[in-house]
């Protein structure tokens, strides 16, 4: 059997299985209430739990913009494992003062907490649509990469018999159909097993360049000789550029509202407490394979162009596929243990997206069932826009990452500092937000992507922060809230 | 481990430790465009970088593990 004829079998299986667990979840429904559909009903165990932060976190960006990312940079590109990890060690300045909070207010959205913290304030309605905006803006960027990833993947599991456009519209589609049908439970179970094929996937991939480059030394010495500077120290503003993705990566990658989400939709604090200790080890177990796997990619497809070097994990695979039955059959699992990774973190965005637009930007009743419809219906009309922006990427899948954390950080203020600085008042936190979305958006504009190796978005932040904290610092003692103002339920 | 108390201590002493570690994970101490040595197959200050993330999830998880989330008493 071809190796294209295989993908679209196991493509095929793959689809059905999605299908046949999102009606599953639909009879599992309690209720139609928005805390049901978008969170299951706040019942999600450490092992769905792990599999589904796991599986949201780890995506088309893990398993093709990463290796990409690699392939180009060189051996520093091992700066994802370090910021991949730095997301769940910067969760303890969020989870263990939010989720007591979250719990008590019955939160659905990120909006809650802002609702919730700044109640009261003159302020806190714009703020909570401006931090909706920002996020629906990153999430919606985030579907695209996602939507790029899948149709690049599609393309090459069906051995090209699957065109990139079809392979993106079609599969949109089947997400539409699962999330929509199953909600959270749907998404979660379906996390839960795309996340065990994308680790058995990514674990097996890696034996086989262990074993067919040589090991890593003859790998690293063949790098060295093809492209010296992938392996020499790398310079000031290199790594500069390391300390500042670490920074912008692990401040903005906890305030994912699908992260925040799944804060809520823990069954307990012990859950949640054991989901995120397993969750340290998976950058290990998943980004520093994938950059290895960027890095045996050079002395095999020197020269790729800019876009094209976000193929290259596909292109790998193609090539293991052609040495026999059985890497054929190891190959298609990789490819979908890949695809499952890229769909279920499309179905986490497009999950979140819905309620974020529901209840945080137009203000719809967090307990509503029509809220739930509401919110289904605002996620497929971002899901169709998405799409057609997917069928002509205009960036590389980093880039796009960047620019979605890069809005997504200037919301720190207004969920960490709001947390920890009783002080902070609304206005501060909106004035410092629009100050740092101004430079970050602005840099974005005039073609400014970063200054010596710092993001604009980190140093938007640093302005955010000043002008939230001056702002705050200033206002007279009696405008300070004594505590948490109102529970979202009680709105 | 002990008591409350005890367990938040060690907690933030871990923190502090992986904060370390972050940052020697970058190569600081090397000089631009220097040869690196193969240390385990990886250019040296690559083994490093591995070494200190490798360190830091360890502790990571050990922290989340005494990290003391109060929230039964409001469900």
């Amino acid at each position: 059997m071809s190796f294209g004829t295989l993908g679209v079998l196991a493509l095929g299986l793959y689809l059905v299985f999605l299908v046949a667990v999102s009606e599953f979840a639909r009879r599992a429904r309690v209720d139609q209430t928005p805390a049901d559909h978008f969170l299951a009903a706040r019942h999600l165990g450490t092992f769905v739990l792990l599999l589904t932060l796991y599986a949201t976190a780890y995506s088309g960006n893990s398993l093709l913009g990463y290796p990409g990312e690699a392939y180009r940079r060189g051996f520093s590109w091992i700066m994802a494992t370090g910021f991949m990890l730095s997301i769940v060690v910067v969760f303890h300045a969020l989870v263990p003062k939010l989720r007591p909070i979250a719990i008590r207010g019955r939160f659905v959205t990120p909006g809650d907490w802002i609702r919730h913290r700044f109640g009261g304030e003159p302020a806190e309605r714009p703020l909570r649509i401006v931090i909706g905006a920002l996020m629906v803006l990153a999430l919606a960027n985030f579907l695209l990469a996602q939507l790029v990833a899948m149709g690049h993947v599609a393309h090459e599991v069906t051995g090209g018999a699957l065109p990139f456009a079809v392979g993106v519209v079609g599969l949109a589609a089947v997400i539409l159909f699962y999330e929509t049908r199953g909600g959270m439970r749907a998404v979660a179970w379906t996390d839960a097993a795309q996340g065990v094929l994308m680790l058995v996937g990514l674990l097996v991939l890696l034996a086989w360049l262990l074993a067919d480059g040589g090991g890593i030394a003859a790998t690293t010495r063949k790098i060295a000789e093809l492209r010296p500077a992938a392996v020499t120290v790398p310079d000031t503003v290199e790594r500069m550029n390391w300390a500042s993705t670490i920074v912008l990566l692990g401040l903005a990658s906890v305030l994912y509202p699908q992260a925040i989400q799944r804060v809520f939709a823990a069954r307990s604090a012990g859950s949640l407490r054991r989901a995120l200790a397993l969750m340290s080890f998976m950058p290990l177990t998943t980004t520093l394979v994938v950059t290895l796997i960027g890095l045996a990619a050079i002395p095999r497809f020197e020269a790729l162009g800019t876009i094209e070097a976000d193929t290259v994990m596909p292109r790998l695979l193609g090539a293991w596929a052609e040495e026999g039955p059985g890497a054929r059959a190891m190959a298609i699992v990789v490819f979908i243990g890949a695809l499952a990774a890229i769909m279920s973190t499309a179905d986490s965005v497009l999950l979140s997206l819905g309620s974020l637009i529901a209840v945080d930007l137009f203000g719809r009743p967090g307990g509503a069932p029509d809220t739930t419809r509401f919110g289904k219906r605002a996620a497929a009309v971002v899901m169709g826009g998405a799409a057609l922006f997917a069928l002509a990427p205009p960036l590389t899948l980093w880039r796009l990452i960047e620019l979605k954390m890069e809005l997504l950080i200037q919301c720190v203020p207004a969920f960490l500092l709001a947390l920890h600085w009783r002080r902070l008042g609304a206005a501060g936190c909106l004035a410092g937000a629009v100050v740092g979305t101004a430079i970050a958006a602005g840099g974005t504009l005039l073609g400014v992507k970063r200054l010596g190796g710092i993001h604009m978005g980190v140093i938007g932040l640093a302005a955010n922060l000043v002008v939230a904290v001056a702002w705050s610092a200033f206002r007279p003692s009696g405008q300070v809230s004594a505590g948490p103002a109102r529970s979202a339920s009680a709105r | 481990m002990g008591d409350a108390r005890t367990r938040q201590i060690v907690r933030r002493l871990l923190l502090g430790v992986i904060g370390l570690l972050y940052v020697l994970s970058i190569p600081w101490y090397r000089r631009s465009g220097a040869e690196p040595e193969l240390w385990l197959g990886f250019p040296d200050w690559v083994a490093v970088a591995i070494a200190c993330y490798v360190g830091a999830a360890i502790l990571n998880a050990v922290a989340w593990l005494l990290t003391e989330i109060p929230e039964d008493d409001a469900e």
